[in-house]
């Protein structure tokens, strides 16, 4: 199974990531009230040992929801938040962050935010897919997003990451948003793409 | 992810940043001051040509000696501290069993199979951890999220410690 990518294979990923972290960043706005902006997404395939560094600082503590996506593909959803910025988040949603109901406002905007992603995904690749309910965890960034990654990646090297910034007007949150595909998802999105067979 | 470092030189320090199901394997030997040190992701690997040395336990223990003996370690002097190996997430992709608990099942049976005994190990429970090996003091300490640095096990000359805690 090949790891390399080309260059075209990446801008579909990227695309998918844009239309994807779009939707996413619209119903976190009609959510909160405010309005939202979107980074340039990118898509990255990297050799393993790079994947964490390119995410983050891999001992800086972050928030995180993991939405686990099943179906025609596998992949993870990833939602990164600062954990000042989760606090944030929590404050604009009325609760209070690091508590059990703050946890669970965070879970919930995670499963919003991964859900209308997914969607996206799924109209524009005709994927029958569908998520698990969020897990929100509170960690070091190296430890989150590794242990996603060996779930993920099986037996391969590298790893492919679409990673979208978000942020949201007048208030210093900020979160990224990651779509860790498993080896098979990633062959099986790239050919309902009409780019498939590197 | 996947990586291995050995050293002799004291002032250096091997370290792995935020271990959550992967496992940190040092293996030391301390008449000769060498220090190896792996960051195992998963329990075995197929037959792959060029995977990394570090990923797998089945291919780390056997590489972590190669690279010790070149550096001048004894093999029968040879010791094992682990880290690592939690279960951060309940849930998954593709089989969900505990990767965390089956690392670190895989590492000791690797160990065990090249007669490596264990004198400390950290591993099991929810928390991401750093693990550091100083090669001069010959000691390994961790640290979890917000937490502070503490020493898991010392193989300086002294009083000898070890550690053990498994997280179920």
């Amino acid at each position: 199974m090949s790891t390399d990518y080309t260059d075209l294979q990446l801008d579909a990923m990227r695309e998918l990531a844009n239309i994807g972290s779009g939707n996413a960043a619209t119903a976190l706005a009609s959510m909160l009230g405010r309005e939202v902006e979107l980074s340039v997404p990118r898509a990255l395939a990297l050799p393993l040992a790079d994947a964490v560094d390119a995410v983050g600082p891999a001992d800086r503590t972050v928030s995180s929801v993991v939405l686990p996506i099943f179906g025609d593909i596998d992949a993870l959803v990833l939602l990164l938040f600062p954990t000042e910025d989760a606090a944030t988040l929590c404050g604009l949603l009325g609760v209070e962050a690091g508590t059990e109901v703050g946890d669970s406002a965070i879970g919930e905007i995670g499963n919003i935010l991964g859900t209308s992603y997914i969607n996206a995904l799924a109209s524009m690749a005709g994927l029958a897919i569908e998520p698990k309910p969020p897990h929100v965890v509170t960690d070091m960034l190296g430890a989150i997003v590794a242990s996603l990654l060996s779930q993920t990646v099986g037996e391969t090297d590298s790893a492919l990451v679409l990673d979208t910034g978000l942020d949201v007007a007048d208030a210093a949150c900020s979160l990224s948003f990651l779509l860790l595909p498993t080896t098979g998802g990633i062959e099986e999105i790239l050919g309902r793409l009409g780019v498939g067979g590197a | 992810m996947g990586e291995l470092a050995v050293s002799t030189a004291p002032e250096d320090e091997l370290m792995t940043i935020g271990l959550g199901s992967c496992i940190g394997v040092a293996v030391v030997d301390r008449a000769r001051s060498v220090a190896a040190l792996a960051h195992v992701m998963l329990p075995e690997a197929a037959a792959i040509p060029d995977a990394p040395a570090g990923k797998f336990a089945d291919l780390a223990i056997p590489a972590l000696v190669a690279e010790s003996e070149r550096m001048g370690a004894r093999r029968v002097r040879l010791e094992a501290v682990l880290v690592g190996g939690a279960q951060m997430f309940d849930v998954g992709v593709g089989s969900t069993l505990d990767i965390g608990a089956r690392n670190a099942q895989a590492v000791r049976e690797a160990l065990a199979k090249a007669r490596i005994p264990v004198r400390a190990q950290e591993t099991g429970g929810r928390r991401g951890r750093t693990m550091r090996v100083h090669v001069g003091a010959m000691t390994v300490t961790v640290k979890e999220a917000g937490g502070r640095e503490v020493e898991l096990w010392s193989g300086s000359p002294g009083p000898r410690r070890s550690a053990e805690a498994i997280h179920r």
